[in-house]
């Protein structure tokens, strides 16, 4: 295995003038969940596709498990699981023969395809709703069925494009528990979202895309530690006041992106000076609705890297 | 274990494996949505019906043909207006998979790229069979037999399949090209249109002017005639090799274009 299960250099992919992907370089280590965060539009889903082989690159390179994905794409499409987002199940197939399908595509015998599809089922369980067709399903039992389908191959890498996109609390728990499942039985993830509590509670690395380059990368307490001070956020209660927030809180610190009607720094020395900020901004008579003081979460990186919040994003 | 299981197969066996699966999940989804399948079968019998009742004195009208009855002239049209509705859904499936993303679900597994196309043409041309034994057994009940017997059902559900395959070709070349359902199903209506300016529910020794003209050239009349003639006349194999010919030209054409806009679309993706 010295072959990196995914390895792209200075990956470019243009749609007319725009630059999608703007020559990215990615490396993922074996047995490790990769999260690829951004955005809306930032180039994520377009890097997803050029290394699954759905999408020519028009400058750059990318090896997946070991083979390159223009020259040797079946090679890649027989190690690979793959999971998007945008990839539909078609509503009246029932579970059970999708997941045949899926078999007979990856060239498995019929008797193979259907002992991993009964396994497969049960493993995301889904037994019960095997014979039913997709169109009843919630949307938690699709992203079920579609990770199942991902695995009938058992493949070494698997690629999961915001597998957890507009599911429920409880659903998202039980995508989260089977990604760490797999991973701990030796798969290599490549997890795509724009959620930043699902990549700090999955992945191992991180890297961070926004307009079409990668704007950070490591591990998420690496990252989180090199933002630096833990973020205040002082909700101004008076529109007109947030001026004055702004200038006395600039003393205690560098300004940070933060909502409107709301003012953020990095806090110097933390939480010892939280009360001095409070006294200073009372004594400028600012009226102070909301105070929250948070260490620095990976939300904080992102902002960092772009000057921006991430969508989507709880805290902002 | 996981070696054993999966020991190489043979690829061929491997491919035909994919283009069954593959049209038996088109012919299953036709199956399961009613919409898909009813409209091919009623619209024909409901024109039959219409036509049979209202021209059936047309028949004895100079230079129309020998027939028994006006509904036996149109058994052929019957059948190729099914088709032509249930054809047309291979493409606008086709667009659908293409537009949800299935379509990428399939060609991101190492299938062979071309019995995702072949299955489609593949589920089409099994529908034709069905459409033309289920149409010429109902027209059979109403008193319309094929005169040539059961040498020209067999010809005649064989002329269906390849009709399938070639009008599913065109719906697939636009569905494959725009990756659009709408773009896909306003292609339709234009080969109603072609249906109609052929002799499929008129000889054309009996039309005028330039819809004459027209009529003589359409490949639909070239097909029907001699189709026709093995309903109402009796076996010939000059008629069956005549109408089976013209539709293989039509389909080498009609998946010509598929295929090409298929390695387009899998070259520009």
């Amino acid at each position: 295995m010295t072959a990196k299960p995914v390895e792209a250099v200075g990956l470019v992919r243009t749609f007319g003038d725009l630059r999608a992907v703007d020559g990215i370089d990615l490396a993922v280590d074996a047995g490790e969940i990769f999260g690829f965060l951004g955005p809306n539009g930032a180039g994520k889903s377009t890097t997803v596709r050029m290394l699954v082989t759905l999408l020519r690159p028009t400058a750059g390179t990318a090896r997946v498990a070991g083979f390159d994905v223009v020259k040797d794409a079946n090679a890649v499409r027989r190690s690979i699981g793959v999971a998007l987002q945008d990839a539909a199940i078609d509503p009246l197939m029932t579970g059970n023969e999708l997941l045949r399908l899926q078999a007979v595509l990856h060239g498995l015998g019929s008797k193979v395809g259907v002992t991993r599809s009964n396994e497969l089922l049960e493993r995301v369980g889904l037994t019960a709703a095997g014979d039913r067709r997709v169109g009843t399903y919630s949307g938690g039992m699709r992203r079920r069925l579609d990770l199942a389908l991902a695995l009938i191959h058992r493949p070494t890498v698997l690629f999961l494009d915001e597998p957890t996109t507009g599911l429920d609390p409880t659903s998202r728990l039980a995508v989260w528990e089977e990604v760490r499942a797999l991973n701990d039985e030796g798969t290599t993830v490549f997890l795509t979202t724009q959620y930043l509590e699902e990549a700090d509670e999955l992945a191992g690395r991180i890297a961070i895309i926004d307009g079409g380059r990668i704007v950070r990368e490591g591990d998420p307490t690496t990252l989180k530690e090199q933002v630096g001070d833990p973020t205040l956020r002082i909700e101004v209660g008076d529109a007109v006041m947030i001026d004055i927030a702004r200038s006395v809180m600039a003393t205690f610190g560098e300004e940070r992106p933060a909502r409107a009607g709301r003012v953020a720094i990095g806090l110097k020395d933390g939480a010892a000076r939280l009360a001095d900020v409070v006294r200073a901004l009372d004594e400028q008579g600012v009226p102070v609705a909301h105070v929250e003081l948070d260490s620095p979460s990976l939300d904080d990186v992102f902002a960092d890297a772009t000057g921006r919040r991430l969508e989507g994003a709880e805290t902002a | 274990m996981t070696a054993v299981l999966d020991a190489p197969r043979s690829r061929l066996i491997v491919s035909i494996e994919q283009v069954w699966s593959l049209s038996v999940r088109a012919t299953v989804a036709t199956f399961r949505r009613p919409t898909d399948f009813i409209p091919g079968l009623v619209f024909p019998l409901l024109m039959a019906a219409v036509y049979a009742s209202q021209f059936s004195r047309a028949v004895d009208l100079p230079a129309f043909p020998e027939v028994d009855s006006f509904l036996q002239f149109i058994l052929p049209s019957s059948i190729l207006q099914g088709i032509a509705f249930n054809a047309s859904n291979a493409g606008s499936d086709m667009a659908t998979d293409i537009e949800t993303g299935f379509f990428d679900r399939l060609i991101s597994s190492p299938v062979a790229r071309q019995s995702v196309l072949i299955g489609r043409v593949a589920g089409a041309a099994s529908a034709a069979a069905v459409q033309a034994i289920v149409l010429m057994s109902i027209f059979l009940l109403f008193g319309a037999p094929v005169k040539s017997g059961l040498a020209g059902a067999v010809a005649l559900v064989i002329i269906s399949v390849a009709l399938g395959v070639a009008i599913s070709g065109f719906g697939l070349a636009v569905a494959i090209r725009t990756g659009s359902t709408e773009a896909t199903q306003a292609m339709f209506p234009l080969i109603f249109v072609m249906i109609f300016i052929s002799s499929a529910f008129f000889p054309t020794a009996l039309m005028r002017g330039w819809y004459q003209s027209v009529a003589e050239i359409n490949p639909f009349t070239l097909i029907i005639d001699p189709t026709r003639n093995l309903v109402i006349s009796g076996w010939s194999w000059s008629d069956f090799g005549q109408a089976l010919a013209m539709t293989a030209l039509v389909a080498v054409v009609s998946l010509g274009l598929a295929y090409r806009a298929y390695l387009r679309r899998l070259r520009v993706s």
